[in-house]
């Protein structure tokens, strides 16, 4: 058997694990679960929320390790649904190398995704329905829905234009809301800046992150857990700049 | 009954119209839509029967881990996305927001409240999801022997 190709596609497996914002729990035991469905006896598996670090013993002896960096990215369940599928047939399975490295490279161009439009769609309806639940009333849904949309399209569109720096986006994307709900309502669309702020900024909020630490502290990894619990805190301070810019530049006009 | 409908049943809508949408942002297709809409509006209306104080979003994240747990078994799928998304409605929004213009305005006394207050809702929704999941991962294995 090649060991060489089979480290590659388990690395490429839990890059597209963590691509898609699994737990880490997850990306390590996909990975040593596919390696020793292949017959290899005790492979390592580290994970940190960007890099991946696999390595493994061929039944000859000979060591081999590869490392993986893993950029900035979002969260696709549907992505980390098909991976998990995947990882349980080719366990089930275990198809010969090369077609289980086809199939793995395919996973993210066979994966649904919404349209751009769609997504969009998505940034605006969250904010107006969120509007009633904290205390909007008809005009404050439509300025939120606005806002979202706003917030929607520096997210997906300006990404090159602000960086890749997610603090820095968070504090832009916050003030455009505030700053954006202060003007709609100046206008008489919208009551209440309190609440149509609030309702955009649902969309920024650290709830993912949130989510995520705690479940990264439940299943052991420390580390992990720490650094986004400390990401999630990072993110709501970013939302708090953001705002304050955003009221005060509204506040000089 | 009027009162009912205003007070309870219309938050609950909007809770899962408003996870609905963050299924799109979250790329979540088919059925795991409605459940993630169903967790969103499950949690929301236990923290409005629980008064909108800190416990009561303690038993809606609670709850609203069991529920996610129970439809990742059942659907044999990762549990993240259905919790992850109907969590969001309790995050803290508001929280962040009011801390912070009150320290704009140098309100320090408020904005200290405030902050403590955010960061309490923030644990109680971290260890109430925590705490139902681990009990449910303690006890499934013994209820589902073959």
């Amino acid at each position: 058997m090649n060991y060489d190709q089979l480290l590659n596609i388990s690395v490429e497996l839990g890059c597209q694990l963590m691509f898609s914002g699994a737990e880490i729990y997850r990306v390590e035991e996909s990975v040593r679960r596919l390696l020793q469905a292949y017959g290899l006896e005790s492979p390592e598996v580290f994970a940190i929320p960007n890099c991946v670090i696999v390595s493994v013993t061929t039944p000859a002896g000979h060591p081999i390790t590869r490392m993986r960096r893993i950029a900035s990215h979002g969260t696709d369940i549907q992505l980390l649904e098909r991976c998990n599928e995947l990882c349980r047939q080719l366990c089930a399975q275990t198809p010969p190398i090369e077609e289980a490295q086809s199939m793995i490279s395919a996973l993210s161009d066979r994966t649904r995704q919404y349209a751009i439009w769609q997504v969009l769609l998505g940034y605006g309806i969250a904010p107006a329905f969120f509007a009633p639940l904290f205390g909007g009333k008809a005009e404050d849904i439509l300025a939120a829905m606005l806002g979202g949309l706003a917030v929607g399209f520096c997210l997906l569109y300006a990404g090159r234009l602000i960086g890749s720096n997610s603090f820095f986006r968070t504090v832009i994307c916050s003030a455009v809301a505030s700053l954006l709900s202060l003007l709609l309502v100046r206008l008489g669309l919208g009551r209440s800046v309190d609440t149509v702020t609030i309702s955009v900024l649902m969309v920024l909020v650290p709830g993912v992150a949130l989510t995520n630490a705690m479940r990264e502290i439940m299943a052991g990894d420390i580390i992990s857990g720490l650094s986004r619990a400390a990401d999630s805190i990072l993110t709501g301070t970013a939302i708090a700049i953001g705002t304050a810019l955003g009221l005060s530049i509204g506040w000089i006009f | 009954m009027n009162e009912i409908w205003s007070v309870y049943i219309l938050p609950c809508v909007c809770a899962f119209l408003a996870c609905l949408g963050f299924t799109l942002v979250f790329n979540i297709h088919g059925a795991g839509k409605l459940i993630c809409g169903m967790g969103g509006s499950l949690g929301w209306l236990i923290y409005l029967l629980g008064g909108n104080t800190i416990f009561a979003a303690f038993w809606a994240s609670a709850a609203i881990g069991l529920f996610a747990e129970i439809m990742a078994r059942l659907r044999r799928c990762p549990v993240t996305g259905y919790l992850l998304v109907a969590l969001l409605p309790l995050v803290p929004g508001g929280g962040i927001y009011y801390a912070m213009s009150y320290c704009v305005s140098g309100n320090i006394q408020q904005f200290l409240t405030t902050l403590l207050h955010t960061f309490g809702m923030a644990a109680a929704l971290a260890v109430g999801a925590m705490m139902t999941s681990s009990l449910f991962r303690a006890v499934y294995p013994h209820l589902h022997r073959p």
